[in-house]
């Protein structure tokens, strides 16, 4: 921490250890199944290495044995998008109309509270005994779909009345005085405005909804999602097989994660752009 | 005379704004809890299950004497995580608030801590398994210093290793709350407080922690729910060797027993909105969210 | 020009929920006139601003600008342009974009509007920031652009809404100035809503005291501040000394009130007053002789000093005459300086009896500009 200009305590330096150690705790065994999934052709799922090799990776993508893991990959991934463009735009609309008061404000907030802490299983089995009451066949685009917004989006409302708290509405009064209609007003000043917050509620809803699991399992019908796959594969697959798929997967998160925070800081560069001019 | 609300935009925007996310809402999370109350009364018999009004599933879920143990062995894991989360969650956010002095700095280590909430949690938990295995790395490590001679069991498929698989994926959910609350902390009340004579842990006691009761309280909500609610993590990392509530109640889903299943979750959802509850009658959280 | 931007507000209520924000408003404001309305926060005087302004619809009433009702018309319709207290400038757009928003959403390509609102940027002596975003400006620059904004679409009429609250001191006065001089050049009608006295005095031509969401006086600023309507005009304004008492008896236009102390004043102008009424009149503060010995019986006061103030141009000396009101008198200050006073001594106040003014409205609270 170069840039300490004071001199630091004893609690500093205790409190620095303790943080350090936290974060290895928080990343060490990811890391460890990273090295571990570059084990090599005659390896085993744990230490040492026995040579550095991409087979098992592609084991995964040629092998039958671990199920069909690139449709259930893709399917994940339409889900997640799927996911992302809802929850930001429900969210969006969701959060602008809770600036005002209105009938059923109260009773919709606590419902997505509850969504929040009640297990998720349990709401994957409300889920699909509900469909199976009105006769309708459990889906991955429908069931799965509706069982991942109930997770992702009270996390985006959520983030959404952060985001909103620094927002000015005498910004769309302005506006609207300036002669702006209201899609003209959500167009050129709300959306720009708030645009870094959907982005982070963009990136809830598609990495909350790609991870998904308990309210997945009794939802996604017939063909199952990437984290399904991988749960069954932690009791069934004694390769690093296992690791590879742990890899490539979080690899995809990592990247989904880097794309929003360089999109974020892009567009903060963009508005204080003429700070650095002046500097 | 900022408030209030403008007069001329229509009085029935807000509920055209906030249908879809109502539909969404009363469809998806609503209904499906009415549809599990409902069951939670019919009758079953491993096969197929039967509209009834029957309150057997009840009786046998209250008479159990494996409910108890359940529920205590649920509460056990919830608590024990909680207190090691919430020691984790302060000490962590109170070093990046109070001690790391560079805004950038602080944004960006309170960031490494929860890019790993955006990544897969059964990813996370199985990375536990090359460490704590039998042969891991840290029996591999115990072994060589000639702290043990042999290898220990206990790390893995134990309890041991579902708290710490639970303390692992959930402290996240306490660090966040916990450093926003400490973050809006006007950093001259501590300055106020030395002045007027505070030893530290005085500053710490009368201070801090009351004005991070909000965060504590928001966090406990989350740590305590998710674990409440989980069956992965148990079944897993205990090998099988203990059980919650959730994960009976998904073995008894396994084996269509819906109505006994649905009994258990209503019984789970009104212990766990009873604790919800209880803290929020401690702390305000909707005025925490409006700050 | 002149009619085309005249105000006429006729019998215009603002109810929200029960609480009436504004009542039964009537006021024409000329074309070209620079009016001021003040008032104590939660008066009304910003629900009228943003009802002329199409912010608000009032519950009852009409209001017309150049003759035309445009009760109902949307915002950005109705020629007039609003300006914010907080100037609520885009913070995502340049100053170029931000001062062509009003061209943009009116459907003009994207060159012609940067070049009209450069031209605008010129005029407010901004132009050399203009593709600067607003948090880069002092509040001063701010203001301005928030002023071009409001003006690139020509209104009829600009609403401005505590502009200069957010400003240092020094720079209030200077806005003040460029405000004053920006109305006179554009000769269209500026409605400025404040809570300050000098800036109401300073700019309008037409001041509007309000209280309770009810007009109160609407009149220059040498008939508000020197003529006011009530004790609560009165006392807003300041400058005034507010006395009580009961007519005596009636002489043509002429009346003698006794005050509870026995004191007799003379009022002038008294037409229409009965013996036996209660009345209240007011005295200016700054034409009244201050002495240490009782000089005469009538139009008087006399009492305790409680307070010393020295204010640079005059002295402001607060006496306790046992009336329930402070009593203020502002001396000039060589006058004082070749006297001076002390606090707790008793002196004696006197005053020609035409400067005794007569309040004829009823509105007797204190006017306490609670900010």
């Amino acid at each position: 921490m170069a840039h300490a200009s004071t001199r630091r305590g004893p609690a500093f330096y205790f409190l620095a250890a303790f943080f350090a150690l936290f974060v290895a705790f928080l990343y060490g065994p990811m890391l460890i199944i990273f090295l571990l999934s570059f084990q090599g052709t005659s390896g085993g799922l744990t230490f040492p290495m026995r040579g550095v090799s991409t087979h098992w990776f592609v084991d995964l993508w040629s092998s039958s044995r671990y199920g069909d893991l690139g449709g259930a990959f893709s399917r994940s991934v339409i889900l997640g998008v799927l996911s992302m463009l809802i929850t930001a735009a429900c969210c969006l609309f969701a959060g602008l109309a809770f600036r005002r008061k209105f009938w059923g404000a109260g009773p919709l907030f606590y419902l997505s509270i509850v969504s929040l802490v009640v297990p998720g299983i349990l709401l994957g089995l409300g889920i699909s005994q509900f469909f199976q009451l009105l006769g309708f066949q459990l889906h991955w685009w429908l069931s799965a779909l509706g069982a991942h917004l109930s997770w992702t989006l009270p996390f985006g409302l959520l983030i959404m009345f952060a985001v909103l708290n620094r927002f000015d509405s005498s910004w769309e009064e302005a506006a609207r005085d300036a002669g702006a209609r209201p899609a003209q007003i959500l167009a050129y000043i709300t959306v720009p405005i708030l645009f870094p917050g959907l982005i982070a509620v963009a990136l809830f809803g598609f990495t909350l909804s790609y991870d998904e699991y308990p309210r997945s399992l009794l939802t996604v019908g017939g063909l199952n999602t990437l984290p399904i796959e991988i749960s069954n594969m932690t009791t069934n697959v004694t390769t690093p097989a296992l690791y590879a798929i742990g890899t490539v997967t979080s690899a995809i998160s990592f990247l989904v994660i880097a794309i929003a925070f360089i999109a974020i800081a892009i567009i903060q560069k963009n508005r204080a752009r003429a700070r650095g001019e002046k500097a | 005379m900022s408030g209030r609300s403008s007069g001329s935009s229509s009085p029935v925007a807000p509920y055209l704004q906030v249908a879809p996310l109502a539909i969404v809402m009363i469809a998806m999370v609503g209904i499906p809890l009415a549809t599990v109350v409902l069951l939670s009364f019919w009758e079953s018999d491993g096969i197929s299950i039967y509209p009834a009004f029957t309150l057997a599933n009840y009786r046998e879920v209250l008479t159990s004497p494996v409910t108890l143990s359940l529920f205590l062995k649920t509460l056990q894991y919830a608590a024990i995580t909680l207190v090691c989360t919430a020691l984790i969650g302060f000490t962590c956010s109170y070093f990046l608030v109070f001690h790391v002095r560079d805004l950038k700095w602080q944004i960006g280590l309170f960031l490494l801590c929860t890019i790993p909430f955006w990544t897969s949690n059964i990813i996370r938990m199985v990375s536990w398994i090359p460490f704590l295995g039998r042969e891991g790395l840290f029996n591999g490590f115990l072994v060589q210093m000639g702290l043990t001679s042999a290898p220990l069991d206990v790390l893995l498929y134990s309890d041991f290793a579902v708290i710490l698989t639970y303390v692992h994926l959930y402290t996240l959910f306490m660090i966040v709350p916990v450093f926003n609350s400490m973050a809006k902390i006007d950093p001259n009340l501590v300055e106020a407080a030395r002045d007027a004579g505070a030893r530290p842990w005085q500053i710490l006691c009368y201070v801090i922690i009351p004005l991070t009761k909000t965060g504590l309280a928001l966090g406990t909500i989350f740590v305590v729910t998710l674990v409440m609610g989980d069956f992965f993590v148990v079944r897993v990392m205990s090998g099988g060797q203990s059980a919650s509530v959730v994960s009976a109640m998904k073995n008894e889903i396994d084996q269509l027993y819906y109505p006994q299943a649905s009994a258990m979750a209503v019984l789970l959802i009104m212990v766990v909105l009873l604790m919800v509850s209880a803290v929020l009658r401690i702390v305000d959280i909707r005025s925490e969210l409006a700050r | 020009m002149t009619d085309q931007s005249r105000i006429d507000i006729r019998k215009v209520t603002k109810l929200y929920g029960g609480v009436r924000a504004v009542n039964e408003v009537d006021l024409t404001i000329d074309g070209g006139a620079y009016c001021c309305m003040i008032g104590p926060s939660g008066c009304g005087k910003t629900t009228l601003l943003r009802m002329i302004a199409g912010h608000e619809i009032p519950s009852s009433g009409a209001i017309a600008i150049g003759g035309e009702d445009v009760t109902a018309l949307r915002t950005g319709d109705r020629g007039t342009a609003l300006m914010f207290q907080n100037y609520a400038l885009f913070p995502h757009l340049s100053l170029t974009d931000n001062v062509a928003f009003s061209l943009r959403v009116r459907g003009q390509g994207a060159d012609q509007r940067r070049a009209a609102a450069r031209a605008m940027l010129e005029r407010v002596q901004l132009r050399h920031l203009a593709d600067r975003v607003p948090s880069e400006l002092s509040g001063g620059q701010q203001q301005r652009v928030a002023l071009a904004r409001a003006l690139i679409t020509n209104p009829k009429v600009l609403l401005l809404d505590e502009p200069l609250s957010a400003l240092d001191e020094f720079l209030r006065l200077r806005m003040r100035v460029e405000l004053k001089r920006l109305q006179s050049d554009l000769g269209i009608t500026f409605v400025h809503v404040t809570h300050t006295q000098p800036e109401a005095i300073a700019l309008a031509d037409q001041v509007v005291v309000m209280d309770h969401g009810l007009i109160e006086q609407a009149a220059s600023p040498r008939q508000v501040y020197g003529r006011p309507h009530s004790p609560y005009v009165a006392r807003f304004m300041g400058g005034q000394n507010v006395l009580a008492g009961k007519i005596e008896k009636v002489t043509g236009a002429v009346a003698v009130i006794a005050a509870p102390d026995g004191t007799r004043y003379d009022l002038i102008d008294a037409s229409g007053l009965v013996a036996g009424a209660p009345v209240k009149f007011s005295v200016r503060r700054d034409r009244i002789a201050l002495s240490d010995a009782a000089t005469a019986a009538r139009n008087a006061a006399h009492g305790k000093i409680v307070n010393i103030e020295y204010q640079g141009t005059f002295v402001k000396v607060s006496l306790d005459t046992g009336r329930g009101e402070e009593f203020i008198v502002y001396m000039d200050d060589d006058e004082y300086l070749a006297a001076p006073k002390e606090v707790g001594q008793v002196v004696y106040a006197t005053w020609k009896p035409e400067l005794n003014h007569f309040l004829r409205g009823t509105n007797d609270s204190a006017g306490t500009p609670h900010e």
